[in-house]
């Protein structure tokens, strides 16, 4: 008996011992629900070249009802970026936004009140608010790299292009990068949703895609080892690049040409035509070609032509 | 040798009390005659030794599990205030770097050195929340290589920052990216895993238990009890009425004190712990307000549309949460920040980030501080309560421990003797 009483006691002080926890877990992220499906609100289209027509400053009135609401508000809010360097950056020194898609606004607003100064709103915006914002009114205009292509027409106006930009990719110097074919079996970063992935996977499908959200992660990836190049947008290249002693443009033709226009809103007929004759004053007073040498012409490396206007809308 | 029924009855009484002679029923009689007593009165003598004993070892046994439940409940709401502080402490370093990057190139050297001293205070809990509980050890590895490159991009946005370049708010985003897929995810799991466990540990007292486990006991010693009056003319054995009455005793000391912790358990958790965890989650939630409202103006023009949603979502945490005294300077902040946000949205963007870099006594960095610290004051005091609520009890816990092996030993000894007696008797 003492025996079983003894077992029993040991039993019970080992079930007294026990109390350890089990090990916490770190629940997997909920999947985050499917996006509906926008509602189809663009037709298919093709890009012929008429795209880059815009409305003719000439033909029209430059002074509607756009452009006044923007002269009683006292104020042109203008969407922009502001990580974007040489286009849209803030300047870490100084706190203020600079670039030359800066200087078009300025220049925007310079023709509506004769001196920008203090009749400027910058909202820093990201690619995907640049069409909501335009219409629903929260900004009057996008300067932020925004490619002029016929699906976004059928959302919003543009205005005549004021840079031919056009796709490149960036690497890192002394790889041995030089030309498109040395991409095989590289990874090439592009931000997710666009078509520069497409666009060097039609030129070299042996380049293995890697995506982001934009084009700064892409740089990350890029500086961290993650990538083996970049690929965009030339002129953003070209700021990435200054940015890295490290890192090079690819000296080759554009994969597929991107040209930037300036956005409103789709009723905003007027104020289109108002920046269609800003830009051509300034391509006569030689504002535009001023911006691009201080900009863009170091860092890109080649001398900046205006492109001439497209009308016919 | 084996002795029969039919031996006659002892005529003397050594320990009984004088009761009355009941008459053996005939088919008792009967049965008599063929029942070997001394065997009988052997197995009685086990079982009532048994349940004593068992009874005894089981109150124990259940005492010192209720014991060592409310020490791990107190472990616990330890481990819950830390893995808390890390989290508040994480978001104010993120608010702080935030903020930094704000002013431009040249981060304030007071800022560096909270920031750099908010890390430390992290990288020390850590390891002190892996001593305490080795179930986290997995998860708090993790942690540390999240952090670990948290800082790394903070650092590197730090670096590019000061060089005027860019792509350190590329950086910047990428750490805080990392800080709330990687790092607070970890976090909120070690905060939910212990807040679980202490709450199961505070469930932890057994007074039904142990009353159930008293009235088997107590059961066997009336069955015995029963089983020996019948064949010995006597109502109570004296051994058997004294063990029972000790396990009684026993039996409503234990379970009285098992429901008074229980009660004590109960009232430490709506009131210390509940305190503890609201400042906990009011202060992390001020400081990832602030850390939002600095991003809304790193990312300008989007403050008003896209990131004050998010501040508002952390002010009805903090207006849900925080105390009294806590809920006065928040909304002493929340004044500071609309001024912030009405500058923003006029357009004057460098009046916002003026409002919002300043450090002066009346500025939201200031009055967010007095929060912080507030919330923090709120949240240690009532987590230092509420763990040693917790332990206390303990030495009056392990006295009666040791009192009920004790009762119960003098229980069987006082049933093995009650019947042992009888046993005499028979001889």
């Amino acid at each position: 008996m003492r025996r079983r009483l003894a077992a029993l006691g040991l039993g019970l002080v080992l079930l007294a011992g026990c109390g350890g926890s089990d090990d916490t877990v770190v629940p997997e992220p909920e999947a985050a629900p499917a996006a509906p499906a926008a509602p189809a609100t663009t037709e298919p289209c093709e890009n012929d070249g008429s795209q880059v027509a815009s409305y003719d400053p000439g033909e029209g009135s430059v002074d509607g009802a756009a452009v006044e609401r923007i002269r009683e508000r006292g104020r042109l809010i203008a969407g922009v970026a502001a990580d974007t360097y040489l286009l849209g950056a803030r300047n870490a020194g100084s706190g203020v936004i600079e670039g030359f898609d800066i200087d078009m606004v300025n220049a925007i607003a310079a023709s509506i009140f004769g001196e920008a100064e203090g009749h400027v709103e910058l909202k820093v915006i990201t690619a995907a608010d640049r069409i909501p914002f335009l219409q629903d009114g929260t900004i009057d205009i996008v300067s932020r790299n925004m490619t002029v292509n016929c699906t976004r027409w059928q959302q919003v106006a543009f205005s005549q292009v004021y840079y031919a930009a056009g796709q490149k990719v960036l690497v890192g110097s002394d790889t041995g990068i030089e030309t498109i074919e040395d991409l095989a079996d590289k990874r090439i970063c592009a931000p997710a949703g666009t078509t520069s992935i497409d666009n060097i996977q039609t030129i070299q499908p042996d380049a293995i895609p890697v995506s982001s959200t934009d084009n700064s992660a892409c740089m990350i990836l890029f500086q961290n080892g993650e990538a083996d190049g970049v690929s965009t947008d030339d002129t953003v290249l070209a700021g990435l690049a200054a940015q890295d002693p490290y890192a090079t443009v690819l000296k080759t033709d554009v994969l597929s040409p991107e040209p930037y226009g300036i956005a409103t809103n789709s009723d905003d007929v007027d104020l289109v035509r108002l920046i269609n004759r800003t830009l051509e004053q300034m391509r006569r007073d030689g504002r535009w070609q001023e911006s691009y040498q201080t900009w863009i012409q170091g860092p890109l490396g080649v001398a900046g032509v205006q492109p001439e206007p497209v009308y016919g809308r | 040798m084996t002795q029969t029924a039919g031996a006659p009855a002892p005529t003397t009484v050594a320990t009984a009390p004088a009761t009355p002679a009941v008459p053996a029923p005939a088919a008792a009689s009967a049965r008599d005659l063929t029942e070997d007593v001394p065997r009988l009165l052997n197995r009685l003598q086990v079982l009532a030794v048994a349940a004593c004993v068992l009874f005894g070892a089981l109150a124990a046994i259940l005492q010192v599990l209720s014991w060592q439940a409310n020490g791990r409940a107190a472990d616990n709401t330890e481990q819950v205030v830390r893995v808390q502080q890390i989290q508040s402490l994480l978001l104010r370093a993120d608010a702080v770097a935030t903020n930094s990057y704000l002013v431009g190139g040249l981060e304030p050297a007071a800022a560096r050195a909270e920031y750099d001293e908010s890390i430390e205070t992290v990288l020390r809990l850590v390891a002190d929340a892996a001593e305490a509980q080795p179930a986290d050890r997995r998860v708090l590895a993790d942690l540390n290589t999240a952090i670990s490159s948290y800082t790394t991009s903070v650092a590197q946005a730090r670096d590019y920052n000061r060089q005027q370049l860019v792509i350190g708010i590329a950086y910047l985003n990428d750490a805080r990216t990392a800080m709330r897929s990687d790092v607070l995810p970890i976090t909120e799991a070690l905060a939910d895993a212990n807040a679980e466990r202490a709450t199961d540990e505070m469930g932890g007292q057994s007074p039904l238990w142990l009353l159930l486990a008293g009235a088997v006991a107590l059961g066997a010693l009336v069955v015995v009890n029963r089983q020996v009056a019948q064949r010995f003319h006597r109502r109570y054995n004296v051994g058997l009425v004294v063990a029972a009455v000790i396990v009684a005793a026993v039996t409503l000391a234990t379970a009285w004190h098992a429901q008074s912790e229980h009660n004590d358990n109960e009232s430490l958790q709506a009131g210390e712990y509940a305190a503890a965890v609201d400042a906990a989650s009011a202060r992390t939630a001020a400081n990832n307000a602030k850390a939002i409202e600095s991003l809304g103006l790193v990312n300008r023009g989007s403050g008003e549309s896209v990131y004050e949603p998010l501040w508002q979502d952390q002010a009805e945490i903090v207006r849900d949460t925080a105390d009294a005294l806590t809920l006065m300077d928040w909304e002493a902040y929340v004044e500071a920040h609309a001024a912030i946000r009405d500058a923003d949205d006029g357009g004057d963007w460098d009046a916002a980030v003026a409002l919002a870099t300043d450090t002066a006594d009346g500025s939201a960095t200031a009055l967010l501080d007095q929060v912080d610290a507030s919330a923090a004051l709120e949240a240690e005091t009532n987590g230092a309560q509420a763990a040693e609520g917790f332990r206390s009890g303990g030495s009056f816990s392990l006295v009666l421990i040791v009192v009920t092996g004790l009762g119960a030993l003098i229980a069987a000894f006082a049933a093995s003797r009650g019947i042992g007696t009888r046993r005499r008797e028979y001889a």
